[in-house]
């Protein structure tokens, strides 16, 4: 045994070092969905592969060093329902984080993640996804940076009052004069304005308005993939210049033009049988797999997303690119990414490709470390000059 | 670095912004009465309202129900530190009246109970945070005397009332953690008028878990029986006098009251006209008898100002403590009854929730939300 060694030796050997910070993890919505958060019976330091994407072993295999788990709720959920329920998800990743301490270390800042990596722990972030969890109450969006919530996304599938999703007709045109009150305090607080999920006028209204670095938790790029959860590049190129970073997503329905197209077919199918077309219930996926017998489904690789990393990287720069698998989230997985053990492959294929040591440690680690610091030092400033705001969407947009 | 933190927080000079002399922290000379003294209430002699004084320099009142985060919600502007004539709890007249520790209570709207609440607990952080030299924010009977040591009025927040939590202990496990430090069970649909529901005796247990105060002000008569039954820790009445005296609902009858002292809780008797009474010996009355059905450690104060109630006559703002004390005097209280009275008994069920919750966690992780 000698001589150079192979690309996944390499790619494991980087990540042992500089490993992945996650941008999107829907594990909690696994947990109540499954189990209605009964932590005993998903325990993920056993195997829970006949369950779950995630668990303890998988993560280490995968080399993931820190997660943002979302704290995601349903955008039928509104109102105080959405509240509650969001203060009920990020209750379940505190209690994961009590019981796996040996594993787990909450983070809520830079200096927390690389405590964690230095420790061998996974550092364990906050995200909420979705306006709709604020309840258009800025105190209640400080309420969550409390109890630790450190990017919002500003919309789900769904148009809100304040800001256009990428996933809905056009409301008020990326953002209300609200939309920029709740980015700016968003930025006084410290939380990052994750642009996921919203649509192309949203993300270039929160870009104009954001003084702090802006994430994308995850989605992919548009020019390789024409699906509206991804970034246009024009956005693309906005990001060296706010410091942001975008976290490429797996999600096939995303990332593969042959699976965009099946997808809509298979949606249509739920849709037609009574079914709202994200649900993963055993009926749901019962339905999914007959329609998949006949028609078989495209299934994107490693390689799918790499072209993706290759064109954000060409665009944005390779200082403005990460890795935001939406684990959980999603009924289907690219070959060889199947859960969160996938890691390793990724980055060996970017390997493979000409990427360096140093290319990849940004890619995993280094981004997304840099955006939550920049935004902390945002936040201290602001705080210098700006008291809490209590602005009210009534005031705002009338 | 080290000269700028003592600038900032020095408790030197807190206790000369803390004017009235006899609140520092140790009992300082008799001072002459402040402007505020009541001459009001006949049955005070000048001597007896200096010993109130004096007693209320050492153990000062635990205040159980003041409405200022519901007040403050509807002011534009205003300045609690050097007064401020639109609401009756600012900190000159706390500190002129002897208070050292303030429940906040979390007001909130019906038809978003759960958000305003968090909205509330945003603006006590604020309001506290704005006035370092005054308040401090307290979260356990430690920070509670630690603050007074400090020469601040501890604020602790709570009650809120149980449509805080909506329905959901992730969400009670969330406000625990933002601060929440009392809920009143009442007004809700796990405990109505016949008791407890199974979710209702969940919330106990978990509120009991978590160290929150349980207050059962409002409850029947058989859901505060059962709360008694389920609480490891002592519970509380945030605002009830003797339904014996005065028949308000929130009144408690003299089984309870009983009952209430067999299990170490803890009766807040507020100075509310309603409530308790048009004048100040009416309160007093209602102490009395609280004092002797629940017992000495059963008893404590509960302002109810800034709430919107009309006070008593003779207490009309919290400057009035004094008074207060001066008649419980008059009337033969001893020192050490008086001293649980303003501070002692709100620490210990302080304390009791505290130590209940570090027993528990032992033995019981969260409850599955249901």
């Amino acid at each position: 045994m000698s001589g150079v060694p192979d690309s996944l030796e390499q790619a494991r050997a980087i990540l042992a070092e500089f490993p992945v910070v996650d941008g999107h993890n829907d594990l909690p919505w696994a947990l109540r969905e499954q189990v209605t958060y009964d932590i005993d019976a998903r325990d993920i330091a056993a195997d829970q592969s006949a369950h779950l994407h995630t668990d303890l072993a998988r993560l280490r295999a995968g080399g993931v060093g820190a997660q943002f788990w979302s704290v995601y709720v349903r955008t039928d959920l509104t109102g105080d329902a959405a509240v509650s329920a969001t203060l009920e998800q990020i209750d379940c990743v505190d209690q994961l984080v009590a019981r796996y301490a040996g594993d787990l270390r909450a983070a809520t800042t830079a200096a927390g993640m690389e405590a964690a990596r230095a420790e061998g722990r996974i550092a364990s972030l906050k995200g909420a996804e979705g306006g709709h969890s604020i309840n258009n109450s800025l105190a209640t969006l400080r309420a969550l940076y409390a109890l630790g919530v450190r990017y919002m996304t500003l919309t789900h599938n769904d148009n809100i009052a304040w800001a256009d999703s990428a996933t809905d007709e056009p409301g008020v045109g990326g953002l209300s004069a609200f939309g920029r009150e709740v980015v700016r305090e968003m930025n006084r607080e410290g939380m990052l304005v994750d642009l996921s999920h919203v649509a192309a006028t949203t993300m270039r209204a929160a870009l104009d308005v954001s003084t702090a670095p802006v994430i994308f938790s995850h989605s992919s790029s548009r020019a390789v993939c024409d699906h509206p959860r991804n970034i246009p590049d024009d956005v693309l190129e906005r990001l060296p210049a706010n410091g942001g970073v975008a976290m490429a997503t797996f999600v096939p329905k995303f990332v593969l033009q042959a699976a965009v197209d099946w997808t809509a077919a298979a949606d249509e199918n739920l849709r037609s049988h009574g079914f709202h077309h994200l649900d993963t219930s055993p009926e749901a996926m019962k339905l999914h797999r007959a329609f998949e017998e006949a028609r078989p489904r495209p299934v994107a690789t490693a390689s799918t997303v790499a072209d993706h990393l290759d064109h954000m990287r060409e665009v944005a720069g390779i200082d403005h690119i990460g890795i935001g698998g939406d684990y959980d989230g999603t009924a289907f997985t690219p070959d060889g990414l199947d859960d969160v053990s996938g890691y390793p492959n990724l980055i060996a294929e970017l390997v493979d490709r000409g990427w360096s040591r140093d290319d990849v440690a940004k890619l995993t680690w280094h981004n997304a470390v840099r955006v939550l610091g920049d935004a902390e030092a945002v936040a201290r400033d602001i705080q210098g000059s700006r008291g809490p705001s209590n602005a009210t969407l009534a005031q705002l947009d009338g | 670095m080290a000269d700028l933190q003592d600038q900032l927080n020095a408790p030197t000079e807190a206790g000369e912004l803390d004017r009235p002399a006899s609140f520092a922290a140790h009992p300082a000379p008799p001072s002459p009465a402040p402007p505020s003294t009541p001459s009001t209430v006949p049955s005070a002699t000048d001597s007896e309202s200096a010993a109130a004084r004096d007693l209320l320099a050492l153990h000062p009142v635990a205040d159980g129900y003041c409405g200022l985060p519901g007040t403050l919600r509807t002011l534009p502007y205003y300045d609690l530190e050097l007064g401020e004539s639109s609401v009756e709890a600012d900190l000159p007249r706390l500190r002129a009246g002897g208070t050292g520790a303030l429940l906040w209570a979390v007001d909130v709207s019906a038809d978003r109970p759960v958000t305003s609440a968090l909205e509330q607990i945003d603006l006590v952080n604020h309001v506290v945070a704005r006035y370092p030299e005054g308040l401090r924010l307290a979260r356990s009977a430690s920070e509670t005397a630690d603050a007074r040591a400090h020469g601040r009025i501890a604020v602790l927040i709570g009650p809120a009332p149980g449509a805080a939590v909506g329905d959901s202990l992730g969400t009670l496990r969330a406000l625990h953690g933002l601060g929440l430090r009392a809920l009143t069970l009442s007004g809700t649909s796990w405990a109505p008028e016949t008791g407890l529901t199974p979710f209702g005796e969940e919330v106990v247990r978990e509120m009991n878990r978590l160290g929150m105060l349980v207050d059962l002000t409002g409850a029947s008569e058989a859901t505060a029986t059962r709360a008694l039954a389920v609480s490891k820790a002592p519970t509380m009445l945030t605002r009830s006098g003797a339904r014996a005296l005065n028949g308000h609902p929130d009144n408690l009858s003299d089984e309870l009251l009983a009952a209430l002292g067999a299990s170490k809780g803890l009766c807040l008797v507020p100075c509310s006209a309603a409530r308790t009474g048009p004048a100040l010996r009416d309160v007093a009355d209602h102490i009395d008898h609280v004092h002797r059905v629940a017992g000495p450690e059963s008893v404590g104060l509960s302002g109810m100002y800034d709430t919107g109630d009309a006070h008593p006559e003779g207490l009309t703002s919290v400057t009035d403590y004094p008074a207060l004390v001066a008649e419980l005097l008059d009337r033969g209280w001893s020192e050490a009854d008086l001293a649980l009275l303003t501070w002692g008994n709100v620490q210990r069920v302080l304390r009791g929730a505290e130590f209940t919750a570090r027993a528990t966690r032992y033995r019981r992780g969260p409850a599955t939300t249901a």
